[in-house]
């Protein structure tokens, strides 16, 4: 279930390209919902509340808010395990 | 899946990760040391400038490690006064890419198992008390957990830390490596400024003759979505025009009170991932070499044979770093507190009444007395920061 601001779905979405793969979005992320595979950084999106805090401390800005009902596959992830 | 089991498990190969995996297993423990790259110390996240007390205090002598001797500092205000300081300690910019990959292959020869290009992706705590990593591929089970995965400390959170950083406490950072004409061999030049850097700093730190490791540091809370490269490609066609950059990166540098506790159960943290850095300058490897070897030593000497865990002997290490670098630590994060409250005209007095002391007597110490003058009890806590 995606959370939603003002009854829209939203979560981050992720430029692959401009993503450096630093971390420092993960470090402020609350709801733990970031995640850096080897080269790929992806977003929980049942657990990001769309704070946007990993939007204004990235670096590069690859992350911008998104809301739509159905997110790119490329920025959906499933969390650990 | 495939279980592999390990004396302690060591997650991230950064410098305080690779100690830890190296003093662990000279304890004769088996140990896996994670890291989700395919290679140590690519790319470099560092500004890469050192004290060499400090730094040799916890790494030993390693001139190979060294690029170049910086003989001053140069402290540059927000209107562009310049304050020289050049009784400083013996101080070096480091090659970064080759330390990391030196410790990290060190810790293999004394034993420990590296693992490249595998991201731990959670950690479970089984029933008896081990410590289970989720890797894409296996999961590895572990008596004792090193939690060494940096600015993003993600692991920490899958065992009840919140180790989640507030906008206040990170530095979000832009940098490269310059060539240019431009760049002074002899000195590290800080800028600071709301127009340079909010709440941080810029630096060139040199390399080598014509070639600094460039990058700026700007507060969370006022940051904006890549506002950090931004900031840089001003400063540098600012300050270094014509120059040719390349090894643009980013990175994350925690400037928070480090973590309390260090060591939950049988896991310990370490380095950025415990938010050892210090508050002021945003330096943490001598923290980090520090805290590494410390708990990779006593993780080793914690675990016995069979995987059984003494939990009081872990519990040692937090005491231990408190003692040597906890407590200055601490001040330099109440110091970061009053320096975030003042503006560029306070930066700009301070500067303008160094600015007519001779060089060869100023030290960083006189920087702070002043900056601190009106607050005693922060003076004796920048008093105490160096010292």
């Amino acid at each position: 279930m995606q959370k939603s601001c003002s009854g829209v779905s939203m979560t981050v979405s992720i430029s692959q390209e401009k993503c450096d793969h630093c971390g420092t979005c993960i470090s402020v992320c609350p709801a733990n919902a970031l995640m850096l595979l080897t080269e790929t950084l992806l977003v929980d999106t049942n657990r990001c509340t769309c704070c946007g805090l990993c939007v204004a401390v990235c670096p590069f800005g690859a992350l911008q808010p998104f809301s739509s009902e159905t997110v790119p596959p490329n920025t959906t992830g499933t969390g650990h395990g | 899946m495939a279980d592999v089991t390990f004396d302690i498990a060591v997650i991230g190969a950064g410098p305080s990760g690779s100690m830890a995996a190296q003093h662990a297993a000279r304890q004769g423990r088996s140990v896996a040391l994670f890291d989700r790259n395919a290679r140590v110390g690519t790319p470099v996240r560092c500004g890469e400038g050192i004290g060499l007390k400090s730094f040799v205090n916890h790494a030993g002598n390693r001139p190979e490690w060294t690029l170049n001797r910086v003989k001053s500092s140069v402290m540059v205000s927000p209107s562009g006064i310049k304050v020289a300081i050049g009784n400083i300690d013996e101080s070096y910019v480091l090659d970064r890419e080759k330390m990391d990959f030196d410790l990290a292959a060190e810790a293999v020869k004394a034993g420990a198992t590296l693992l490249l290009s595998t991201p731990v992706t959670g950690v479970t705590r089984t029933p008896d008390g081990k410590y289970q990593c989720h890797t894409p591929e296996k999961h590895y089970t572990a008596s004792c957990l090193i939690i060494a995965d940096g600015v993003e400390s993600r692991i920490a959170r899958f065992l009840e830390w919140n180790t989640a950083l507030s906008r206040d406490d990170i530095e979000t950072c832009a940098f490269c490596r310059v060539t240019s004409p431009l760049i002074d061999k002899d000195a590290c030049v800080f800028f600071t400024g709301s127009t340079v850097a909010p709440g941080g700093y810029a630096w060139i730190f040199p390399r080598g003759k014509s070639e600094a490791n460039v990058g700026l540091g700007i507060i969370g809370n006022r940051s904006s979505s890549g506002a950090a490269k931004e900031y840089l490609m001003k400063f540098i066609d600012r300050e270094l025009p014509g120059c040719h950059y390349t090894n643009l990166h980013c990175g994350g540098v925690p400037v928070a009170r480090y973590v309390r506790p260090l060591v939950c159960g049988g896991a310990l943290l370490v380095g950025d991932a415990a938010r050892q850095v210090n508050c002021i300058s945003g330096a943490g490897i001598h923290y980090s070499l520090f805290a590494g070897k410390l708990a990779g030593t006593i993780a080793g000497q914690a675990v016995g044979s069979g995987g059984a865990v003494n939990y009081g002997v872990l519990q040692t290490y937090e005491p231990l770093w408190r003692k040597q670098y906890g407590k200055q630590q601490d001040r330099s994060f109440a110091l970061k507190e009053f320096v975030m409250k003042t503006d560029d005209a306070f930066l700009d007095r301070i500067a303008s009444s160094l600015a007519k002391e001779p060089p060869e007597k100023m030290n960083y110490m006189r920087v702070f007395t002043r900056t601190f003058a009106k607050r005693p009890l922060l003076l004796l806590k920048a008093m105490r920061l160096f010292g």
